[in-house]
């Protein structure tokens, strides 16, 4: 069964469309990851999936219930990280954890238990008795990913887990989602606009651009897609050094310095054929190496435009006014 | 229930946290009592006074009213804070829940009139040493204020529920708050008033528990009568807690 399925999903505001008509499934128990510029309309799909907003037109089924009729059994079935801080910054780190493990149904000594667990996972446990106004981002981040966790959700939405941090933190968050994900076998579904975050944590990526998905499979397969995966080769022949000819070879030159280099289709696919080709040629290859795509150039390609822009300068901005608001809020 | 319990503990644990909040909601009342209350006692030293303010010096007859309005604001902000909720995310976080929203709405509602209410406490408190109260009012009078409470912060929840963003905040402050508590009959008696002003003290509910709580503590007799009194608040925190939770069930994030 998949965990999510979506089917010719719509979302307009007035005569804004942010979702296209989308349709992707995602597997029980895989990491599936939405990769796209600010504004792709990422956020809109997580809000729908998440019974937060309704969709236009279209479906969508969250482990096994559908979004539209059966919004209370999702709901049980889903934990979210949103994109913007939503814990009670006023209150401690235990007193958030407290809250929303009693409004979901948990209490006694097996919700002390867990938010005990928890909080040791994402190592806050020292800080539980401190208001969340105290924290950093990165551990008001943790601190909502312990959240999130408390009723055991089968399907874990995250929505831009690492924007705005460091990228010390940013690494330290991956290595808790890949941690909780083996640990409590769920599926994750994560919206991100940074291409290495979607490579490092996701099995498969869709990508998505002005509300459709224009691109969906592994990373490896998405970077199939522009072809032209650069080898570079240091071998020993037996008489003079010359050109490799092969079909999967599409372009091969001799670099000075005494390599070769191969332009194939797909590095994946082309290396166990060259090894094949050279061995039966009688050539030692001593040393392989190969430039792959990255994901900012397969965005590129298909969009023609790349995918950063300055969507962290403004995050950056948007932060800042938060935080501002935040302490005029504070002072009333 | 449990839903409702933990909003309202919620409440309760976000007041306790800030002391800056405990300490204005208790100075702002104080001021108003000593320095606008102490003044006009001199003033209205006479028995031509004393008759406008119910046979009552007029400390005593202020107290009610100062008790009346600590519970109101507090209970407005109380109710209007939750466009901070919406602002900050936390609302997300309970309309994602599995959880029931009347119960929680109801729940934020009552914690925020038990705060309120706990204010209303302190200040009368203090206020035994300013003026000559009546013990035995103490209770019924707290019923009133929790009854303001409920009203007054469901009436806050309703506002803030349909602002899209704090910019008319400051606006609401003064358009609401500054005319219902001098149309409250607080400071001075409403039949005295101009009619037109009079019809608008009879449309406010904090009227009614200032002219409640005035019987109560001060012994005062009611312009309305005790059973409209409670009528009025009862039915008005009803009405304002319901019109929060109808809206808080059709509450979506945009």
């Amino acid at each position: 069964m998949n965990a999510i399925e979506v089917d010719d999903l719509v979302k307009r505001y007035g005569d804004f469309e942010a979702v296209r008509g989308i349709s992707f499934r995602v597997k029980r128990g895989e990491i599936f990851a939405f990769l796209g510029p600010n504004g792709a309309g990422k956020t809109t799909t997580v809000h729908v999936l998440t019974t937060l907003l309704k969709p236009t037109s279209g479906g969508a089924t969250v482990a096994g219930h559908d979004v539209v009729r059966e919004p209370d059994a999702v709901r049980r079935k889903i934990g979210i990280v949103f994109q913007d801080m939503s814990l009670d910054s006023e209150l401690t780190a235990y007193e958030n954890m407290l809250i929303h493990g009693r409004i979901y149904g948990l209490g006694g000594n097996e919700l002390k238990d867990k938010i005990e667990r928890l909080l040791k996972f994402v190592e806050l446990w020292d800080f539980r008795d401190r208001q969340v106004k105290t924290f950093s981002g990165g551990m008001q981040r943790r601190l909502e990913i312990a959240r999130s966790l408390l009723h055991e959700p089968e399907v874990l939405f995250l929505d831009e887990p690492t924007i705005g941090l460091d990228p010390q933190t940013r690494a330290h968050i991956w290595d808790y989602i890949r941690a909780m994900k083996e640990e409590h076998d769920m599926t994750v579904f994560l919206t991100t606009h940074y291409m290495d975050e979607a490579e490092m944590l996701a099995d498969r990526i869709a990508i998505m651009d002005h509300g459709k998905i224009i691109a969906e499979g592994t990373a490896d397969e998405l970077k199939g897609l522009i072809g032209n995966d650069v080898i570079y080769l240091r071998i020993k022949a037996p008489e003079e050094l010359r050109c490799l000819k092969a079909d999967f070879i599409r372009g091969c030159k001799l670099l000075p310095d005494g390599r070769v280099r191969l332009d194939v289709e797909n590095a994946a696919g082309a290396l166990p054929r060259l090894f094949e080709l050279a061995s039966s040629g009688g050539i030692k290859i001593l040393e392989v190496t190969y430039h792959r795509p990255t994901l900012n150039d397969v965005f590129l390609h298909l969009t023609g435009r790349e995918i950063r822009e300055d969507a962290d300068e403004r995050e950056a901005m948007k932060v800042k006014m938060r935080t501002r608001m935040r302490m005029w809020g504070r002072r009333r | 229930m449990r839903v409702f319990t933990t909003m309202v503990y919620r409440e309760l644990k976000r007041f306790s946290h800030s002391r800056a909040r405990v300490i204005g909601s208790i100075v702002n009342p104080l001021i108003w009592l000593i320095f606008f209350g102490k003044g006009w006692s001199g003033v209205f030293n006479n028995p031509m006074a004393a008759s406008i303010f119910g046979g009552v010096d007029y400390m005593t007859y202020l107290v009610p009213g100062i008790v009346a309005m600590t519970v109101f604001n507090m209970s407005f902000m109380q109710g209007i804070t939750i466009i901070w909720d919406k602002q900050f995310g936390f609302l997300k976080e309970i309309l994602v829940a599995p959880a029931s929203r009347t119960e929680a709405i109801l729940g934020r509602i009552t914690g925020g009139a038990i705060m309120a209410m706990m204010q209303g406490i302190i200040i009368l408190a203090l206020s035994f040493a300013l003026a000559d109260l009546k013990l035995s009012g103490v209770l019924p009078a707290l019923g009133m204020a929790f009854l303001v409470g409920i009203a007054i912060a469901g009436m806050g929840v309703a506002i803030a529920l349909r602002m899209t963003s704090m910019e008319g905040f400051q606006m609401i402050i003064m358009m609401i708050m500054l005319p219902m508590t001098f149309l409250s009959g607080a400071f001075y008696p409403i039949n005295t008033m101009p009619d037109w002003m009079q019809w608008l003290s009879k449309v406010n509910p904090l009227t009614y528990a200032v002219d409640g709580s005035r019987y109560y503590l001060a012994g005062v007799t009611p312009t309305f009568g005790m059973t409209v009194d409670w009528l009025v608040l009862g039915g008005l925190a009803a009405l304002l807690a319901g019109i929060a939770a109808l809206e808080f069930r059709k509450a979506t994030i945009d």
